[in-house]
């Protein structure tokens, strides 16, 4: 026999065989969530610069406007420009959840390999801390830090990012040391790799989906709460345009204008489905 | 001997979990109570004595019963005590003892929950059908309507029902409470979000069922029909739905704050939010702690129902 | 009309694709069938046609004859689906592959079996206990001593690998059908427990009853004995009695499958000479785990060009040793010394399961690469190697997941021997390669250190491969070692 032979590349029945199988998991789902996405967080980020109107001037001749006229989507019951706030109160909405998911992943996930790497005493402590925070469910551990100053951006973004980070921790934990057991990290160093390329290589690339689809989720959550904390009067208060306290404040006005609670709810509603969507169905 | 200490194992790590929760509690409202702006005694004797008769006597009083003149640390360490020991103190606003509030407002709390926990239950036997007919058109739709929900904040869930069965159809009231009538709306709102979670689980967990090598293989040594899906399909599709209760505990106590907020129910949850706004820290303490605990206590019984049903878990049937 | 079941001309395609090519077999009783082949080779394919479960999107053509005693032959591809289904179990019972998952993880053994007859049998259920309990019996499943719970009490993840396929064949027998499919039965099986459920499957056989068995096994195939077909590649290559094809078989791959087994190796020339150099020595080595001591006090001096093995059963700490002999891992006494000059990059080590020792999300080239970058070998060097190892270079362009494994397990080497390593340890390297792919790594590796005047330290349970390969042998038992 010899053993010099080139062999031609193998023809993959394997493959063939999971191709007829199971047809590819159709992703319509998440392209949707990030088409929605694009354009909601289009109209919050670049909505406020566009419209010229002052979503807090008060202009109560024009109280309850209509549709069409020369706000657009008309005024609230104290003459203040619907399409205005709206805007500001995605924008509000949506920078708010994105930098409590910041403030979330970036810790948890740094925490996560740190403990998964170093093992010992620290991934113990990390670990027991967060069984502490999970031993509390999430939004009364929020309402908690709120309680040191209601109506404050500070301790809103906090106390959800406290909440929000374990999740991450605890993934990127579990991820990295099933990975970092792998036999190929240690074929990687013994090829003579340090730890950076080991991290920005192999590590980093392989936890990135499972990331991408958890803080999705996790944004999705931060911007419910941030405007069920406001509707029930803890979060960010009125006369700051916000989503949440807005559908609140116009609920009384709702027989002579419906579409002042409907427009807030839609907003939220289509933030949150996008995100949802895009993290592709987590069940937590 | 060894399903004993399997179960301690459960029980000591449930108790220790109530300790965290009294622990952490506990601590940030020591810290809270410190961090407000004014006198700890002169709020104190307020709330004790309502503000006409509040004096500087009053306060002074109170500093000595209470320790406040005492070093911070010696403080903290005696505020713990008194958690030990389930003193949770006055309120500030009402001056009554929080154990006597809370009484009852858990109390309507506990209806609420178990009332929509018992509607949401509907949403199980709907996710096993769709399940053992992945793909289906009921399937698709019950997903789509699933998503939807979830992505719909709970207060908006709420508001949503209030308009369409109170200002539309009239036929129930808006808020508040008294009858039962007055608890069907909130508890719907609950409802809906845990039977959309528990439809998704339990849809997903039957569809893994049917595509593993158990089932396929009780298919192939002729088993068919009902007699499979009850015999190797239930049990094994229960394992995950029951783990997954843990998540819809974390739900249903959010929940039970939120709605009975909007609903101006008069539960432990609204009570909190109220306490928050009012700056009444041991009313916080206490509700957060009655909320807190109850989590525990469901995690528990969730524990032991996972063992019951998983003999992996090393329970006994 | 005797029981037989009659293969004539199946092939199966997936689209356009064919995935087997034309095949005709006659299954009869008394003369157990082995389809012997590769992963991939459609084997599997082939009993799934048979059981009517082909997977959605896959189309078998062709006939299959089933002739049961006293009743007309059914052709089974054009029977309705519900009908073929009614057949399962009744008629066609099939053994899963890794029973130890396919076992319902929720109910002891005993009602697993129980269930046949009271569901499929429709017994009452104080007879089903019985019978159940009679099968479990029969297979060899009951208590030798008095054990707390019974085994037929047990739940499947309280039993061995070896007990569960039993479990999986008291199932058929109770459900009584007469055609045995055996889909890989041995499959994360050791050898002890492999003879085994050869035997039971051939005491099953013996009986008025089919057995046709899918493996990759050479030596499960020739201890069923009867009629041995070989496929690769979709294709049928021959079909003979077993005892001839073993010892003359007629299509040049058979004849490469059959010299690929370690114990038909052609003895090799041995090329290392004492020279008295020395490379690494283990001076009185220890390791315990678990409490429990894998050896002590032990010995040992690898040399420029030699092959060492240390082999022993599983679980004695083989791949540990190896390990501390490389560095990865600390003794707990004694030390490992190494000759002046040798780097820990002149160490390197190829691992039991090729894919697991890749990246999975970057492409061979892409790790080449990197490798490039770090320690600055030509493009030429690494296109000479690969040829050597007989290796294409488009391989490079692909996943790991997406080349054979023993393309995979050359690819490693070619990584490698890249660093100009002077010890390679070959963990269990070519255990899960089929013969041929095993055979052509070994030879590639003897040779290398012929050359290259490269150690090699194997660590291997298959006493065959070590008595053809080694020039020196450790062999480690559960406790002590004799060296």
């Amino acid at each position: 026999m010899n053993s010099t032979v080139v062999t031609s590349p193998t023809t993959d029945i394997h493959a063939a065989l999971a191709q007829a199988a199971r047809p590819q998991p159709s992703r319509w789902a998440q392209r949707l969530g990030w088409g929605l996405l694009l354009v909601v967080s289009g109209f919050a980020l670049l909505g406020p610069w566009l419209i010229s109107a002052d979503p807090d001037r008060q202009d109560l001749l024009n109280a309850l406007a209509p549709f069409g006229g020369h706000d657009w989507l008309g005024t609230d019951p104290y003459g203040r420009s619907m399409l205005a706030r709206l805007a500001h109160g995605a924008q509000l909405s949506f920078l708010l959840a994105l930098l409590t998911t910041l403030m979330a992943v970036v810790p948890g996930v740094l925490l996560g390999i740190v403990a998964a790497w170093r093992g010992g005493w620290l991934e113990k402590a990390l670990v027991a801390l967060a069984d502490m925070i999970m031993a509390l469910p999430g939004l009364l551990l929020v309402l908690l830090v709120i309680a040191f100053a209601p109506g404050h951006f500070i301790p809103l973004c906090l106390g959800l990012a406290l909440a929000l980070w374990v999740e991450f921790f605890r993934i990127s934990r579990a991820r990295s040391a099933v990975i970092l057991q792998q036999p190929y990290i240690e074929a990687t160093r013994m090829l003579g790799f340090g730890p950076g390329y080991i991290l920005r290589r192999l590590l980093l690339p392989a936890l990135a989906p499972t990331l991408l689809t958890l803080a999705s989720f996790a944004m999705s959550t931060a911007i419910i709460g941030i405007s069920t904390l406001s509707a029930i009067s803890v979060g960010v208060r009125p006369p700051t345009a916000e989503l949440g306290s807005m559908i609140v404040e116009l609920l009384p006005y709702y027989a002579e204008a419906p579409a002042l609670v409907l427009l807030p709810s839609l907003l939220i509603f289509l933030l949150v489905l996008a995100l949802q969507l895009i993290s592709g169905g987590r069940k937590s | 001997m060894l399903r004993s200490s399997l179960w301690g194992t459960v029980l000591l790590g449930r108790a220790l979990q109530a300790v965290l929760v009294s622990l952490l509690v506990g601590s940030l409202c020591f810290a809270l109570m410190h961090s407000l702006p004014g006198d700890p005694a002169m709020r104190i004797a307020a709330g004790r004595y309502g503000p006409d008769a509040m004096s500087l006597q009053a306060a002074e009083s109170v500093r000595q019963e209470l320790g406040l003149e005492q070093p911070l640390l010696q403080q903290y360490g005696r505020a713990l005590w008194q958690l030990a020991q389930f003193d949770l103190g006055h309120s500030l606003v009402t001056g009554r003892p929080i154990l006597e509030e809370l009484q009852v407002q858990l109390g309507h709390s506990l209806w609420l929950a178990l009332a929509s926990l018992l509607l949401s239950l509907l949403g199980i036997p709907l996710g096993i059908i769709a399940g053992a007919r992945a793909g289906g058109w009921l399937d698709r739709g019950s997903q789509a309507l699933a998503i939807g929900v979830r992505a719909l904040p709970p207060f908006v869930l709420g508001l949503l029902l209030m308009w369409l069965f109170s200002i539309q159809l009239g036929w129930l009231p808006p808020a508040g409470f008294g009858s039962w009538q007055h608890l069907l709306l909130p508890a719907l709102t609950l409802a809906l979000g845990l039977a959309a979670l528990s439809c998704r689980v339990s849809r997903d967990a039957m569809a893994e069922v049917q595509q593993s090598a158990y089932f396929t293989f009780a298919r192939h040594k002729g088993l068919r029909g009902l007699t499979l899906i009850q015999r190797h399909g239930l049990r094994n599709a229960a394992i995950p739905v029951v783990a997954y209760l843990g998540v819809q505990a974390v739900y249903l106590i959010e929940g039970v704050v939120v709605v009975e907020s909007i609903f101006a129910y008069p539960g432990i949850g609204h009570a909190m939010v109220h306490a928050i706004i009012a700056r009444d820290v041991p009313m916080v303490q206490g509700t957060v702690l009655t909320l807190g605990l109850l989590f525990v206590l469901i995690n528990l019984l969730i524990d032991a129902a996972c063992r019951w049903i998983d003999p992996r878990q090393g329970g006994t049937r | 009309m005797s029981l037989s079941l009659r293969i004539e001309h199946l092939s199966i395609r997936a689209g356009l694709t064919l995935l087997v090519r034309d095949i005709s077999l006659t299954l009869t009783a008394g003369t157990p069938l082995t389809l012997l082949g590769e992963s991939g080779s459609g084997k599997s394919l082939v009993m799934h046609a048979i059981m009517g479960s082909l997977p959605d999107g896959l189309q078998a053509h062709g006939q299959i004859w089933l002739q049961l005693p006293g009743q007309p032959a059914q052709e089974l591809l054009r029977l309705p689906a519900a009908q073929r289904q009614a057949l399962w179990g009744r008629t066609l019972a099939l053994l899963p592959q890794e029973p130890w998952l396919a076992l319902d993880p929720t109910m002891t053994v005993r009602q697993q079996v129980q269930e046949v007859h009271q569901q499929v049998r429709g017994l009452s259920a104080a007879q089903a206990r019985q019978q159940a309990l009679d099968n479990l019996q029969n297979v060899a499943l009951h208590d030798a001593v008095v054990s707390q719970p019974p085994v037929a009490e047990r739940y499947p993840f309280q039993l061995s690998g070896g007990m569960c396929q039993r479990v999986a064949i008291a199932m058929a027998d109770a459900a009584g059908g007469q055609v045995l499919l055996a889909d890989e039965p041995t499959k994360g099986l050791d050898e002890a427990l492999r003879d085994s459920v050869a035997q039971q499957l051939l005491r099953e056989a013996a009986g008025q009853r089919l057995l046709l068995t899918i493996t990759h096994d050479l030596q499960l195939a020739q201890q069923l004995g009867g009629v041995i077909g070989v496929m690769r590649g979709g294709e049928l290559l021959e079909v003979t009695q077993a005892q001839q094809l073993l010892q003359q078989p007629r299509h040049d791959y058979s004849r490469r499958l059959l010299q690929a087994d370690p114990g038909r190796w052609p003895v090799r020339q041995p090329s290392w000479t004492d020279t008295g150099g020395q490379l690494l020595e283990g001076r009185g080595l220890s390791k315990y785990m678990g409490g429990r001591c894998l050896f002590s006090g032990l010995h040992l001096r690898l040399q420029p060009g030699q092959i060492t093995a240390i082999t022993g059963p599983s679980g004695c700490g083989k791949t540990t040793l190896g390990n501390i002999l490389l560095g990865l891992l600390p003794a707990d006494q004694g030390q490992v010394i190494r000759t002046s000059g040798l780097t820990s990059l002149q160490l390197q080590k190829l691992y039991q399961d090729p894919p697991s020792a890749f990246a999975p999300h970057l492409t061979l080239a892409q790790g080449f690469n990197d490798l490039q970058r770090r320690h600055g070998f030509s493009d030429k060097e690494l296109a000479v190697l690969l040829e050597r190892l007989g290796l294409h270079p488009s391989l490079l362009q692909r996943l790991p997941a997406a080349i054979s494994g023993g393309e995979l397990q050359r690819m490693a080497l070619a990584r490698a021997l890249l660093l100009k390593p002077r010890l390679l340890l070959a963990d269990e390297a070519t255990s899960r390669l089929d013969p041929v792919s095993q055979q052509q790594v070994m030879l590639l590796l003897g040779d290398l250190c012929a050359e290259q005047g490269l150690a090699l330290l194997l660590v291997s349970h298959d006493q065959a491969l070590v008595a053809r390969m080694a020039d020196q042998v450790v062999s480690l038992e559960a406790h002590g070692v004799t060296a």
